[in-house]
């Protein structure tokens, strides 16, 4: 693997490649991390989308990508990765395609069909070994139909179909480790409000061969909930309180690229956000608060504070 | 050219070979996992420079067909039954992408009851995904359609996926002698696929398959399909025109069997067509001039063709494999709409319903189809849709559902 | 029967205010449609929402081309063509908007010959909450219609707020009412428009569409960024004013999370902001290290400019 390029904030590009213009909602935390990894990617990308929030990035005859994009269904955008890079492959070997025309294929799919329906068609691409990149945004819910209650939902969250009782009775899906029991060619978590950290995963990623998921923490102002000018510190706060650990699996091991010694308490990160205001007005819910500082807290126990790796 | 005796299954396998397909997104399914099988040993033993991928579902197998095709390669891909239903969102959305490729369809019933049986439901389902369709009735035309299909779909006139269809067991289990043209012969018929700009290169973006806002813009494509679907009419005469030329067979939009002189017509689509040609030979030993035309083309609808074939016939019993639930068969519906309005349309539009979940249609019920259809043609009276069902199938049902102990109880009654 | 076009932007509230007006014509005994009417676009974006009324059955579907009156919540959707605010205006129908721009003013820029109101609200509705200016251009619309009572309207406030508590009903429906008790001077000056007669509607021009290659015919975009033809500026509501006096020239902090790839960093280092494609959503504003970048009304922000234009 050549150097990595990220070493500092100033190595960061000043000039971007996704194009202005799109449909997402102002402040939209998704579409932030999108940009920051496509100015890594580069233009010599074909996006295979999962109908989601971003499916609206291309609505003809519009489209941010100085690549390529095709759109596939909700179910089934890894398999429409498997038949773009099948064909690539097939080209390459006889001959009518050059090297130079290759494409990196890379799965845009948000927690919906990342972690629900479009699991089977990830297995099945995971199982052939297949070469590519799967991005998910994880704005937790079902954010292009109004945030309805998705397999990622976080426990006491408030949703559209969970919109008056406690909230989300479930328990987030933990996507990253069903991709690293099945030993992938690299799995990282990222969020945009940690660029640096991004760039070089995304970079890192780049370079490795067969199946790489990035796992995106995606802040969604109209799903969750707040001003769209504090996407960034929310994101920020996700990793701060150690509710969104950044780690990345790479040779067999999984280690914390950021593993906050000392963590800010959960409701902090909650208190921002109207999906879990049931939680502290019009009384305090101190147990469902402690409940998911527990689990954070026994999430973090088992990591290693000195080199983040986890047991 | 060899001659060999092979199965509906392999000769759908070698239509793909002799296509020199690039590409096989393959799942099982009974009755086609045969084709998939064969395909695979061919590969296996570096006889083919064909790349086949197993999925893991047929939703996502025609995802990646069609991801495939669109990036530029030559794609076969076959299914059945279920698996057509699983993947029936993905027809309808790859058949937009315009990137052509064929599928292999072994017509088998749906559930539920689940059988493994055959009948027209399953591809019926697909009747408007945006697929041409291809109907055949022997192992050689599923050899000689795949090729054609190729040259159909891929024409730039057309650029649309196709589905060849064959019957579960009656041709996926069934060898039938089949002439194979040569590797060379193929090829000239059939040159290499050529995306036409549309497929993803680096430094030449495309985005495929965005999303649109507003009935206009949403009309015209689908529209544009619509019009592709019906353009390849005329190529389809041309194709086969040429096929011909090259390989001495004719496999026109509809096969005719004694029909130009005939008074009534059976239409029917499919292995069971095969059966009625013997019917009409019977017939018209009896002294009744039948006679059968068998859709070849169900995509793009051969109208045009139907209208000039059966104007002026006094019957028409048109026999529908399939089931539309609280209409009746799909063809006939077809038909219908296809002969409303035409001067001097046949007097009698009959339909019947049969070969449900692969019962058999048996030589007594042609013939007496046809002489419903005249009675209809003579008095003017249509009679109702039939199933056709016999009385011993019916007291054997009774037998079953004893067994089943579904028979209903003294109180129950009262 | 009435027909009522709402327009403002997703998250101001149109749809609560057309529905606000939909219940109370409903509770004067009407038939009533009302529908917001919504594109891809997202919070910000142009909207706008439709009622209908009328005492026989209503036949009509979908949006309204031809309104009795018009509604405008926020005054800078009138100069974008594709808000279509003065869309199908004729000489008999309203135009309300709420603006501190007079009347003549808007007659001389939209060029309409029917009347124009501008909505003089009292200090007492929260100009600050876009909500509320919708709720008072719905109890206005009342009034201009001059067919809905007081307690109908206040009846549809509590109708659709109830939900949200007690507080919030009684705030709104004072909006509601002093929007009502605005246009006193002008009740009734809606009037119900007749429907278009089936003589001389003139051909619907149809055409044969015309069989094209796939490359025309597919829904498929040959070229790369052609989203930059998107004004999505037009969204905003506040824009982010950078004060280059305090700008440190950090390179990266603005443009980096800008989520839209509307800041750019010039090549003397200093960020510029593309107002066409800003959405205003602020990340830049709350993310600045030395507080570089001020978040400024538009509409005063415009006028800014217009001023050192002129």
């Amino acid at each position: 693997m050549t150097d990595v390029h990220f070493q500092r904030m100033k190595d960061l590009p000043s000039t971007h490649l996704l194009g202005a213009g799109t449909a997402m909602c102002a402040g939209c935390g998704g579409l932030e991390m999108i940009k920051e990894v496509y100015d890594v990617l580069g233009e010599n990308t074909v996006f295979v989308n999962a109908a989601g929030c971003m499916t609206l990035l291309s609505v003809y005859p519009f489209t941010p990508f100085r690549g390529s994009w095709l759109y596939t269904a909700m179910a089934s955008s890894p398999a429409g990765a498997q038949g773009v890079r099948d064909a690539l492959d097939i080209l390459k070997a006889n001959g009518r395609m050059t090297e130079e025309e290759d494409l990196e294929v890379v799965v845009l799919s948000g927690d919906g069909s990342a972690s629900g329906m479009g699991l089977s068609a990830t297995s099945g691409a995971i199982d052939r070994g297949l070469d590519f990149i799967y991005l998910c945004y994880d704005n937790e819910g079902y954010g292009n139909t109004g945030q309805q209650t998705s397999p990622e939902s976080p426990h006491g969250a408030r949703t559209a179909t969970d919109a008056v009782g406690p909230g989300n009775i479930g328990y987030k899906k933990d996507l990253f480790s069903i991709w690293v029991a099945n030993k992938p060619a690299y799995a990282a978590t990222v969020v945009g409000a940690e660029p640096l950290d991004l760039a070089r995963k995304i970079e890192k990623a780049h370079e490795l061969e067969g199946p790489r998921l990035i796992l995106s923490l995606a802040p969604c102002p109209t799903g969750w909930g707040y001003d769209p000018a504090h996407t960034v510190e929310i994101g920020r706060l996700a990793v701060k309180t150690g509710v969104w650990p950044l780690k990345e699996y790479v040779d067999g091991k999984v280690v914390h690229t950021r593993h906050p010694g000392k963590r800010t308490p959960v409701e902090a990160y909650l208190e921002t956000q109207d999906r879990f205001r049931h939680l502290f007005e019009p009384v305090r819910n101190d147990k469902v608060i402690a409940e998911i500082q527990a689990r954070v807290d026994a999430y973090w126990a088992e990591v290693d504070v000195d080199d983040g790796t986890k047991a | 050219m060899t001659r060999a005796l092979i199965t509906g299954n392999a000769a759908a396998a070698w239509g793909g070979r002799l296509a020199r397909m690039d590409y096989v997104p393959a799942f099982p399914i009974t009755p086609q996992t045969e084709i998939i099988e064969t395909i695979a040993k061919w590969t296996e033993r570096g006889d083919i420079a064909t790349r086949m991928v197993m999925y893991e579902s047929e939703h996502s197998m025609i995802t990646g067909a069609g991801a495939a095709a669109a990036t530029g390669v030559r794609v076969f891909t076959a299914t059945s039954s279920q698996g057509l239903l699983y993947g029936m969102e993905m027809l309808y959305t790859v058949a937009g992408w315009r990137a052509p490729f064929v599928l292999v369809n072994v017509s088998r019933g749906l559930a539920s009851p689940i059988t493994l049986e055959p009948d027209h439901n399953d591809i019926m389902a697909a009747r408007d995904s945006g697929f041409l369709q291809i109907h055949c009735a022997t192992c050689q035309e599923v050899v000689d359609s795949v090729l054609m299909a190729y040259r159909l779909g891929e024409d730039h006139r057309v650029r649309l996926p196709v589905i060849v269809n064959l019957d579960g067991f009656y041709l996926s289990f069934t060898r039938e002698a089949v002439d194979l043209p040569s590797a060379d012969a193929a090829a000239e018929f059939l040159p290499a696929f050529d995306p036409q700009g549309t497929e993803f290169r680096a430094g030449k973006p495309v985005s495929q398959a965005v999303a649109v806002l507003g009935g206009g813009t949403y009309s015209y494509f689908r529209y544009e399909q619509h019009l592709a679907a019906q353009a390849a009419l005329p190529v389809y005469d041309e194709v086969a025109a040429e096929f011909n030329d090259r390989f001495g067979r004719l496999h026109p939009a509809i096969e005719s069997y004694r029909a130009e002189d005939a008074e009534m017509v059976f239409v029917m689509m499919g292995s069971f067509a095969t059966k009625a040609k013997d019917a009409v030979d019977r017939l018209r030993e009896a002294g009744i001039a039948a006679g059968l035309l068998r859709p070849r083309l169900f995509r793009p609808f051969p109208r045009d063709a139907f209208r000039s074939a059966l104007v002026g016939k006094k019957g028409v019993a048109v026999i529908d494999q399939n089931l539309s639930m609280g209409m009746g068969g799909v063809l006939h519906s077809e038909l219908a709409s296809a002969l409303y309005g035409a001067p001097d349309a046949p007097r009698a539009l009959t339909s019947f319903v049969g070969g449900l979940g692969g019962r058999d249609i048996a030589p007594a019920e042609f013939y007496e189809m046809a002489h419903a259809t005249l009675r209809a043609a003579e008095t003017g009276e249509t009679p109702p849709p039939r199933l056709m069902y016999t009385h011993s199938e019916l007291r054997e049902m009774r037998k079953l559902q004893a067994a089943a102990h579904v028979e209903r109880h003294e109180q129950d009654i009262a | 029967m009435y027909r009522i076009r709402f327009h403002g932007r997703g998250g101001q509230g149109m749809k609560t205010a057309s529905r606000v007006l939909g219940s109370a014509f409903f509770h004067e005994g009407f038939e009533v449609q009302d529908a917001p009417r919504y594109g891809a676009e997202r919070r910000g974006a142009p909207m706008n929402a439709y009622v209908r009324a009328d005492r026989a059955p209503i036949y009509e579907r979908g949006i309204i081309l031809r309104p009795d009156l018009v509604i405008v919540a926020d005054d800078t959707l009138v100069p974008i063509p594709a808000a279509g605010v003065l869309q199908g205006l004729d000489n008999r129908s309203v135009l309300l908007i709420d603006s501190a721009t007079p009347e003549d003013e808007w007659r001389k820029r939209t060029n309409i010959g029917g009347p124009i109101l501008v909505l003089p609200l009292p200090d007492t509705v929260d100009r600050s909450s876009l909500a509320m200016i919708g709720i008072a251009c719905a109890g206005a619309a009342a009034r201009l219609i001059g067919v809905i009572s007081e307690d109908a309207l206040e009846q549809a406030v509590r109708d659709e707020l109830a939900p949200l508590g007690e507080a919030v009903v009684e705030k709104n429906i004072q909006a509601a009412m002093a929007g009502y008790a605005a246009m006193s001077d002008h009740a009734g000056t809606v009037s119900e428009g007749v429907p278009a007669a089936a003589s001389g509607a003139g051909s619907p021009d149809w055409v044969d569409v015309p069989v094209e290659e796939v490359r025309l015919s597919g829904p498929a975009i040959h070229a790369g960024a052609t989203s930059v033809e998107v004004r999505t500026g037009l969204w905003r509501t506040f824009r982010p004013v950078i004060h280059y006096d305090r700008c440190n020239h950090c390179n990266w902090v603005c443009s980096s999370f800008c989520p839209d790839n509307a800041i750019s960093v010039a090549e003397d280092g200093r960020p510029v902001i593309d107002y066409d494609h800003c959405k205003g959503c602020m990340i830049c504003v709350v993310q600045c290290p030395p507080h570089a970048i001020e978040s400024v009304l538009e509409v005063e922000a415009a006028a800014a400019e217009r001023r050192g234009s002129a």
